[in-house]
C-alpha cells in the first residue's frame, strides 16, 4: 500500500488539511499518532494505523458472543472496552452463552461504551479473529477481497469492525492461512492480487 | 586500593566509550504474543522486557477517572538482576520508578480518548548495570507504540552526569559509585523537547548542570534514532522478503519466456 511509514509524532504534513483519522494538529502542523502509513488524498491527511484496538463507532457492523443471560436482557462481548447489554424484548430467538451474533452499533456514548440493535444469530462455524485495523484490508476496494476470500476458500464469511470473522464450511484452514497473510503484509500493495495467486497455488495442490 | 582513572589521556572511559557516547542499544518490538504490545531491550549490559495491555476498562471500578485513561506503570527488577539477590518484594525504589516513569509516559498518550480505562505497562528488568530507569521508559514507549496506543510523540530517555569531575553521558555503574558522582536520568519528547523526566542525585554547579543538560538532550535524540528505526523495522522487512519473493518468480518467468524447453519436465 503506498504511503510513508510513520510513527507517533512524525510529521505527516505541514500544511492546512483537513484532518482523517489518527493524526493531530499541533502549532499548525499534522502529526500522525500511530504506526501507520501517512496520505493525502482529496485535500485529507490521514494515517492508516498497522497496530491498533478496536474503538467502537456507529454505524458499524460487528460480531458478538454472547456473555451471559440476565433477567431481561443480554451481555454480549464485542472485543470493545465494555460489554454491551441487548434487552430481550429486542430478540425473538432466545440465545444462550456463547451464541454467536452480528449487531449494529447505533450509539456510542461518552466513555465509549454502544448501544447494540439489529441482532441476527449464526448458527454453526467458527469465528476468527484478527487486528481490528486490518479490517478494512480484508474487505478490500469494493468487498474484492472479501470476494476472492469467499471465492478461493469456499466458506461463508461475516466480517465484522471488531476484527471478529465467523465462518463457515468451505476450507476454513486455507482461510486461516490467508487471513494471516493478509495481517502480515497489510502494509503493502497489490494484496489481493497476491491472495489470489496464493488461494489458486492451494487450489492446484489439493487438485493433484 | 587502586584508583580508577575514569577518563584516560585519550579522553576514552572506563569501557572505552567516549565523553558523549552512549552504550550500544538494541531494541526489538512485538516480542511477546499475548500482550497488546511489547519491546525487548539490551542497552549495554541492561536488559527488560515490557508488556502493554489495554486501554481496558479500570478494575475496581472506583479507581476509574471518566476524564482520562490511568497508566500503570510496573517496573519490578528480577532477582538474579543484581551481584546479590534482590528480594522479589517492591521496594521504595521500584515503587518511586514506576510513579515518575508511570507519569512520564501519560504526558505523551492521549489519555484524555480513554476514559474509565487503564493501560498497563509491565517491566521486568532482566539484568542491570546503571541506567535501567531509562532503559525501561525508552523500552516502554516503544511497546506502547507497537499495541497502536495513540500517542503524541516517543518518550526518549538517557541518563547523563559527572563522575570524576567530567560531564558524561550514559553513566555505567563504576562511573556512578565515583566520590563525586552525579546521576541525572533524563527523559523528552523528542519533537517538543518537552521534558517528562528529570531526576537528580549529587550535589553540582548551575554552570555543570547546564552542561550536563544539553548533553543530555542531544542524548535522548540518539535514543529517538533508535527507537524509530526498531519501529520502522518489522515492517520494512516484510516489505523487502515479499520484493525479493517476486524477483524470485520474475526471474523464473523470463527464463521460461527465453528458454521454454525447461517446461517440458524431467522424464526424458
Amino acid at each position: 500500500m503506498e504511503g510513508k511509514l510513520v510513527i507517533p509524532g512524525e510529521l505527516v504534513t505541514d500544511k492546512r488539511m483537513r484532518l482523517g483519522p489518527h493524526v493531530f494538529v499541533e502549532n499548525g502542523k499534522i502529526y500522525s499518532d500511530a504506526v501507520g502509513l501517512a496520505k493525502i488524498d482529496r485535500g485529507i491527511a490521514r494515517v492508516v494505523p498497522l497496530q491498533g484496538k478496536y474503538m467502537p463507532k456507529a454505524g458499524d457492523v460487528v460480531i458478538g458472543i454472547v456473555v451471559s443471560e440476565e433477567y431481561s436482557y443480554y451481555i454480549i462481548d464485542i472485543n470493545s472496552f465494555y460489554y454491551s447489554f441487548v434487552p430481550k424484548e429486542e430478540i425473538r430467538i432466545p440465545l444462550r452463552k456463547g451464541t454467536i451474533v452480528s449487531a449494529k452499533i447505533v450509539k456510542v456514548d461518552e466513555i465509549n461504551a454502544a448501544t447494540l440493535s439489529d441482532i441476527r444469530v449464526f448458527r454453526g462455524g467458527e469465528v476468527l479473529t484478527i487486528s481490528p485495523v486490518k479490517v478494512p484490508r480484508v474487505i478490500g476496494k469494493n468487498a474484492s477481497m472479501l470476494n476472492l476470500l469467499k471465492r478461493g476458500t469456499g466458506c461463508s464469511l461475516m466480517v465484522g469492525m471488531n476484527g471478529r470473522i465467523w465462518a463457515k464450511g468451505g476450507n476454513i484452514e486455507l482461510l486461516k492461512k490467508a487471513l494471516a497473510k493478509i495481517e502480515r503484509e497489510s502494509h503493502l500493495s497489490n494484496l489481493t492480487l497476491r491472495i489470489q495467486k496464493m488461494l489458486e497455488k492451494e487450489k492446484q495442490h489439493t487438485r493433484r | 586500593m587502586e584508583e580508577i582513572v575514569y577518563v584516560n589521556a585519550e579522553g576514552r572511559r572506563i569501557d572505552g566509550r567516549k565523553l558523549d557516547e552512549l552504550r550500544p542499544i538494541k531494541i526489538i518490538p512485538s516480542v511477546l504474543s499475548r500482550a497488546e504490545g511489547s519491546a525487548y531491550i539490551e542497552w549495554g549490559q541492561n536488559k527488560a522486557l515490557v508488556g502493554v495491555f489495554g486501554p481496558r476498562e479500570a478494575i475496581p471500578q472506583h479507581i476509574q477517572d471518566p476524564t482520562k485513561a490511568i497508566v500503570n506503570y510496573v517496573y519490578r527488577m528480577a532477582t538474579f538482576s543484581v551481584p546479590d539477590r534482590k528480594s522479589p518484594k517492591p521496594g521504595r525504589r521500584e515503587i518511586e520508578i514506576s510513579k515518575v516513569s508511570g507519569e512520564a509516559l501519560a504526558k505523551a498518550i492521549f489519555v484524555e480518548r480513554f476514559p474509565n480505562t487503564t493501560i498497563d505497562i509491565y517491566v521486568h528488568i532482566f539484568d542491570s548495570n546503571a541506567g535501567t530507569r531509562c532503559a525501561a521508559l525508552t523500552a516502554a514507549s516503544v511497546a506502547l507504540a507497537d499495541a497502536g496506543i495513540p500517542m503524541r510523540d516517543l518518550v526518549s530517555a538517557c541518563a547523563v552526569g559527572r563522575a570524576a569531575g567530567h560531564i558524561m553521558l550514559d553513566l555505567c555503574k563504576e562511573e556512578e559509585d565515583a566520590t563525586d558522582a552525579v546521576d541525572m536520568p533524563l527523559a523528552i519528547m523528542p519533537r517538543t523537547k518537552e521534558v517528562v523526566l528529570l531526576q537528580m542525585d549529587g550535589i553540582i554547579s548551575k554552570e555543570e548542570w547546564k552542561e550536563a543538560f544539553e548533553l543530555g538532550l542531544k542524548g535522548c535524540q540518539q535514543v529517538y534514532e533508535i527507537q524509530k528505526k526498531a519501529l520502522k523495522r518489522k515492517y520494512e522487512e516484510i516489505a523487502e522478503e515479499e520484493a525479493k519473493a517476486i524477483e524470485h518468480v520474475d526471474k523464473q518467468l523470463k527464463e521460461i519466456s527465453e528458454n521454454p524447453e525447461l517446461l517440458r519436465g524431467g522424464n526424458k
